[in-house]
């Protein structure tokens, strides 16, 4: 055990301190980092960071010859509190006038209406000097209400016509199977969200760790540091060793990446963004994170495992990639079924990936944040989670055994069974 | 009772059978030699007194105990191919393997400080092992393999690729391991060195032992056969002696092949008649004509 707290120290001393991990954890800071402002840095560019309000409001020029009880009620719908626009009339397009506020920037644009025929609008068009989504989507509403006014005349009032034009709430119920009109029982939106992220780090952690484990083997095999090593403790103390070490190393980095996370939230300048995207943090679910947390340690020792075997087995860097292949690949199903799934989390496919141990920690893990899953499935998916790790600790401590003292060409399975029977563990 | 002691050891892998029924035992403060030719079974050999690979048949006991775990810490190893972790630095990867060993990490530092100060380079202490030439990434392996003190050190090929100047110093290392008490099994393709490190010897041809014993019998047991002679003029007629197989004329003299021990005396006669002899001398076989008899004959 001394050992082994020996080897565990010793990876993750030299592991956490070398350039491609502080490089790639430092990248998906700075992704993460940029990612999360994005919104906020459109925002800035766009010149709408609050503080330019004379920019951020939108200025109409509307010429008068066609439609001056247009113009006048689209003025006077300017007005209104709450919009921020300002409607100015000139009489002609020509205007000098027109044309040195056009070329101040004063105005975006000016609207010329057609010859009025029958009660509502004619066609109207917007002459802008820049596509201006905000002016638009202002003169969409605007020109709405206009023509309303216009065709209701004097019949109904200014706040009818409002409230004409206000959105209707739509509540939702959902009924149960037994008739009942049970509350709402569909995840949160946080939860999506949450699943989503912890799927990616939680993929991307274990092959990023994974692939550490086998090149580490691989490399104290092919520099022949193993034979001193296996010399000065088991083969079993050193392969669990080293892959602890590196899981302490994937915590790290996961820790370093929600605290990155955390204290992008916690800017002042997004939380805005949070409430606009109908996110409520105090939503977050404990046990979620608990799950996720037991998942992504089962996980990890489950592909941890497979990889030592078979950077044991390989004798130079080079042939790694190959032979990790299948392992990858299984890494790959893992991942890519819940992430295609998030929307779907109850099909059947997700239902049997949950407790199949070679892709069941991301699939159950999509299960219980945002899919419908009991207890005992959950149990049960663990319990042969940790069946098979305990299942891949002995078939890898075996093949460790071996391998790591086998050089030259990579050994077919055949050949790696019968050297395996020579060894004890 | 001997540190070390194989008996018939047997390892087979599949139908080929490495190392066949060897048997030798290493005294404390001694350096044993084990020779052989590539592929004879020296590193089977090593790897089973080091308990990374378990014999079919026969025992190794250590100061007369089978194998535990615990020997680990009383072992030293110096692979024939050895590596270190390249990007590591010298004094954490030594000490970590000198932990793992079982020392303490302030003993192992402060031995590791006493082998760099032995070896004059105190300033490789921070160095990475890839900063440092092949000789001296050699010397650093050979520090990772006494740094705990062993009871029995192995070593194979421990001067290889080492210029003349480090052989030296190694060697002197090694004798100076031997006489503090530790037991070392040694392995090698460079006879002269075995010639002046070893008591007794085992040579290995193709997983069999075929000579063995002390270094010194085994050498009186092979017959002489061949006499120095060095005289200021020239000597005629040696081929013409009884007994002598092929004269080879050198700098300052000859050097003449015999089948028998008398004919050495005849040549002696026969330089004394011709005139004067400076130099006269039957020669020990040497280490590297009684291996190259001992593999080669079981070739032919």
């Amino acid at each position: 055990m001394n050992k082994m707290g020996t080897i565990i120290g010793f990876t993750f001393k030299n592991k956490a301190r070398t350039k491609s991990f502080l490089i790639t954890t430092l990248i998906m800071v700075v992704l993460l980092s940029i990612g999360m402002n994005i919104p906020y840095f459109i925002k800035v560019f766009k010149g709408e960071d609050g503080n330019g309000a004379q920019s951020s409001a939108v200025h109409i020029a509307v010429i008068a010859e066609n439609g001056s009880a247009a113009a006048q009620l689209l003025q006077a719908y300017a007005k209104q509190p709450g919009v921020d626009a300002t409607v100015t009339p000139y009489p002609a397009a020509d205007d000098a006038g027109l044309k040195q506020a056009l070329s101040d920037g004063k105005v975006d644009g000016y609207l010329t209406f057609t010859e009025q025929s029958g009660a509502g609008l004619g066609s109207v068009v917007f002459h802008m000097a820049d596509d201006s989504a905000k002016a638009k989507s202002f003169l969409q509403s605007a020109l709405q209400q206009v023509n309303a006014q216009l065709i209701a005349g004097d019949r109904l009032t200014p706040q009818q016509i409002a409230a004409m034009n206000a959105p209707v709430p739509l509540g939702t119920e959902k009924i149960t199977a037994d008739g009942e009109a049970a509350q709402d029982k569909s995840h949160p939106l946080i939860n999506y969200v949450i699943v989503y992220i912890l799927l990616i780090l939680f993929f991307m952690s274990i092959m990023m760790t994974g692939n550490m484990i086998a090149a580490e083997v691989t490399s104290e095999k092919s520099s022949r540091i193993m034979e001193i090593l296996i010399t000065s403790a088991s083969p079993l103390a050193q392969m669990f060793g080293k892959v602890i070490g590196i899981f302490l190393v994937g915590l790290l980095q996961i820790a370093i990446i929600a605290a990155a996370i955390a204290a992008n939230l916690m800017l002042p300048h997004n939380s805005g963004v949070l409430k606009d995207f109908n996110l409520d943090l105090g939503q977050l679910s404990v046990s979620l994170l608990l799950y996720g947390i037991v998942l992504y340690i089962l996980g990890y020792f489950m592909f941890a495992l497979m990889y030592a075997a078979v950077g044991s087995i390989v004798s130079r860097t080079e042939d790694l990639g190959q032979a990790a292949m299948p392992v990858m690949m299984l890494g790959f199903v893992n991942f890519y079924v819940p992430l295609f799934s998030i929307s779907t989390p109850n099909t059947l496919l997700i239902k049997v990936t949950s407790f199949i141990p070679f892709t069941s920690p991301l699939s159950m893990l999509l299960r219980i944040g945002v899919g419908d899953v009991a207890a005992w499935e959950i149990i049960l998916s663990l319990l042969l989670l940790l069946v098979t790790i305990f299942g891949l600790g002995w078939l890898a401590a075996k093949i460790y055994r071996t391998g790591v003292l086998m050089y030259g060409k990579r050994p077919s399975i055949k050949e790696l069974r019968k050297a395996m029977k020579a060894y004890k563990i | 009772m001997e540190a070390l002691k194989l008996e018939r050891v047997v390892k087979q892998y599949g139908d080929k059978t490495a190392v066949n029924g060897i048997s030798l035992g290493v005294e404390r403060g001694e350096i044993y030699g084990l020779l052989g030719a590539n592929g004879a079974g020296k590193t089977t050999t090593m790897r089973m007194v080091l308990g990374l690979i378990y014999p079919d048949e026969g025992s190794i006991r250590y100061n007369g105990k089978p194998f535990s775990s615990e020997l680990q810490a009383i072992m030293g190893y110096l692979p024939e191919e050895r590596g270190l972790y390249p990007k590591v630095k010298v004094s954490e990867q030594i000490n970590y393997l000198a932990r793992l060993r079982g020392m303490s990490a302030s003993d192992a530092d402060k031995s590791l400080r006493y082998w760099l100060d032995r070896f004059d380079v105190p300033d490789y202490y921070n160095k990475k092992i890839e900063e440092l030439s092949k000789g001296n990434q050699q010397k650093m392996g050979f520090i990772a393999a006494v740094v705990h003190k062993p009871q029995i050190l192995i070593l194979d090929e421990a001067f290889s690729g080492l210029d003349p100047v480090n052989v030296e110093l190694l060697k002197d290392t090694v004798r100076e391991l031997r006489d503090q008490g530790t037991s070392i099994l040694f392995s090698t393709h460079r006879m002269e060195h075995v010639e002046e490190l070893c008591r007794h010897i085992t040579i290995l041809d193709r997983s069999n032992t075929v000579v063995q014993g002390d270094l010194r019998e085994i050498k009186q047991g092979y017959p002489r056969e061949e006499v120095l002679l060095r005289t200021p003029g020239e000597v005629t007629g040696l081929d013409a002696i009884l007994g002598v197989t092929a004269v080879e004329r050198q700098e300052r003299g000859y050097l003449v092949r015999i089948t028998e021990i008398g004919a050495a005396q005849r040549i002696l006669k026969a330089a004394l008649e011709q005139g004067e002899v400076e130099h006269f001398e039957i020669k020990e076989p040497t280490l590297n004509q009684i291996f190259i008899r001992a593999v080669g004959e079981s070739h032919e």
